[in-house]
């Protein structure tokens, strides 16, 4: 069974922010998936559209990878690292409620960072630290995890 | 001591410069460069695309041309809308500490329930109706809508101050019959204005004077005005490069093919009931519906509101929220039932599978 808090659940094979906004898996061949944590689309509420950035553009880190919208609330999904696009999720397209019900197996983008992979996973915390960070973050703000159909 | 936040007002500016301000100012504050802030603006006339929306599919983009309207996209998402010098907009910027919650949901209803409370302060009931509106006496004066970056968020809504509800109709690729007498009539009483309510235009200072006052209350803050600073300057003027451009507004860009107006009529026992769908053909959902007919339905706003209530809504659950939308209301139709509604409404998107066809016209175009 997967770890949880306050219902919201953990992975802990990924890869995180710090601010648990979205999680970072790896991939085979230097690339890397990304997508949302079960807080952030809890936080988000109903997701009625993703749009992610054009395959071969390039991010610097702490620029969107993508963006999404609930309701009338736009945002983006941040990017930790410097990395160059290299595929959206078309499942996630064409039905951004994926990332509410399957926040984990819902990639949104999958992305190629432009330094060496251990330098770009060294801004995230993973294992035990993203543990102790995802739950402290859950309590702190007092965030409940809901998978809501429909 | 209360907090201090900043007060300011921009003025009336074309909307490439109000959305370049509203990163703007969303990243100077996410940075920490500036406090957190309540910002007034007014725009010279514009249609105002969501953030995901793409203008073809949802502007009649001829009007706008021949009227000069400008076409930009918000940072925010929703519907699009018509802006002029006829509408105060007010914004924060805030972050969520301010706010003691992360949950999107509860924070729009604080800000919208203080902004309703601001507005009835100039001697009107406005009262926040979920998600983005406020209103008065179930007519809409203000819609609002947000963005966040990280831990700072941006939240705006309008205030209709004087409005010509036939323009903002005209501006928006909707089927012909809904620009009808009768239908901007119909239009007309969903919105209200100020001066409608009031009589008189109220003064800006005066306008301001109460949205200020409410929130100040809600939020335990004080104002002080203040202008940009050099840092809000120099991360508009990088921003207005990007969003004052073609590429910026063409950036969702899907064509009018991938979402038609599909029409269709039938006659029920309780008389003729014709609706208009927007269509999205790919994600197969009801984005919009309008029904018209000879029809007796009472209270008349149930037409309005079961449209409000199939607004971008999947095709599969169509049927389910009819039938809960008239579940959850007493409503006087004759023979009309909610099944007619359901079935004009599959009637009209039948159509889309011969639109598929190569030969296959839109039939708004």
């Amino acid at each position: 069974m997967a770890d949880s808090c306050n219902g919201c659940e953990f992975r802990p094979e990924l890869y995180y922010d710090r601010e648990f906004q979205i999680w970072v898996r790896l991939e085979e061949g230097g690339i890397v998936s990304i997508g949302m944590t079960d807080i952030s689309q809890t936080i988000a509420g109903k997701i009625l559209h993703v749009r992610v950035r054009r395959p071969g553009n390039r991010r610097p880190a702490g620029k969107p990878v993508a963006t999404i919208e609930s309701g009338k609330w736009a945002g983006p999904v941040p990017n930790p690292f410097d990395c160059v696009i290299v595929d959206a999720n078309p499942e996630v397209l064409d039905n951004p409620r994926l990332l509410n019900l399957a926040p984990y197996e819902a990639w949104i983008a999958r992305v190629r960072p432009s330094q060496a992979l251990e330098q770009a996973l060294q801004g995230l915390v993973s294992g035990e630290a993203a543990y102790a960070g995802y739950c402290g973050r859950c309590r702190r703000e007092d965030i409940h995890c809901e998978r809501k159909p429909g | 001591m209360n907090k201090v936040w900043r007060i300011t007002d921009t003025g009336l500016r074309p909307p490439a410069q109000n959305f370049a301000l509203n990163r703007a100012l969303l990243e100077a504050r996410q940075a920490g460069e500036i406090p957190s802030t309540l910002r007034f603006l007014r725009f010279t006339p514009s249609a105002l695309l969501g953030y995901h929306q793409s203008a073809e599919q949802e502007l009649n983009l001829d009007y706008c041309a021949a009227h000069g309207i400008a076409i930009q996209r918000r940072i925010t998402g929703g519907g699009a809308i018509y802006m002029d010098e006829t509408q105060l907009g007010w914004e924060l910027y805030l972050t969520k500490r301010d706010l003691g919650s992360a949950d999107m949901t509860v924070i729009a209803r604080r800000i919208c329930e203080a902004a309703a409370r601001g507005i009835s302060a100039l001697g009107v009931e406005a009262r926040y109706r979920p998600r983005n509106d406020i209103e008065v006496g179930g007519r809409k004066i203000s819609g609002t809508g947000g963005a966040f970056d990280g831990e700072a968020l941006m939240y705006q809504g309008t205030l209709l101050v004087e409005f010509d509800v036939e323009k903002m109709l005209r501006i928006l690729r909707i089927p012909a019959e809904k620009l009808s007498d009768k239908a901007i009539a119909s239009a007309r009483e969903r919105v209200v204005n100020l001066k409608e309510l009031l009589g008189r235009v109220p003064e800006a200072a005066e306008v301001r004077g109460h949205i200020m006052e409410a929130f100040a209350g809600e939020f335990g803050v004080e104002f002080f005005a203040g202008d940009l600073t050099p840092p809000e300057l120099r991360r508009y003027e990088a921003a207005l490069t990007e969003i004052d451009s073609p590429g910026w507004v063409d950036l969702v860009k899907k064509p009018v093919s991938d979402m038609p107006i599909l029409e269709a009529a039938q006659k029920f026992a309780g008389g003729l009931l014709r609706a208009a769908v927007s269509f999205d053909v790919e994600a197969k959902r009801v984005k919009q519906v309008w029904f018209t007919g000879d029809i007796f339905v009472n209270p008349r706003r149930t037409v309005n509101d079961l449209e409000s209530t199939l607004k971008d809504i999947a095709l599969e659950r169509l049927e389910s929220a009819v039938r809960e939308f008239f579940a959850a209301r007493q409503v006087d139709m004759l023979s009309l039932t909610p099944r007619d509604f359901v079935t004009v409404v599959n009637l009209a998107i039948a159509r889309a599978d011969r639109l598929s066809a190569p030969q296959g016209q839109d039939t708004a175009a």
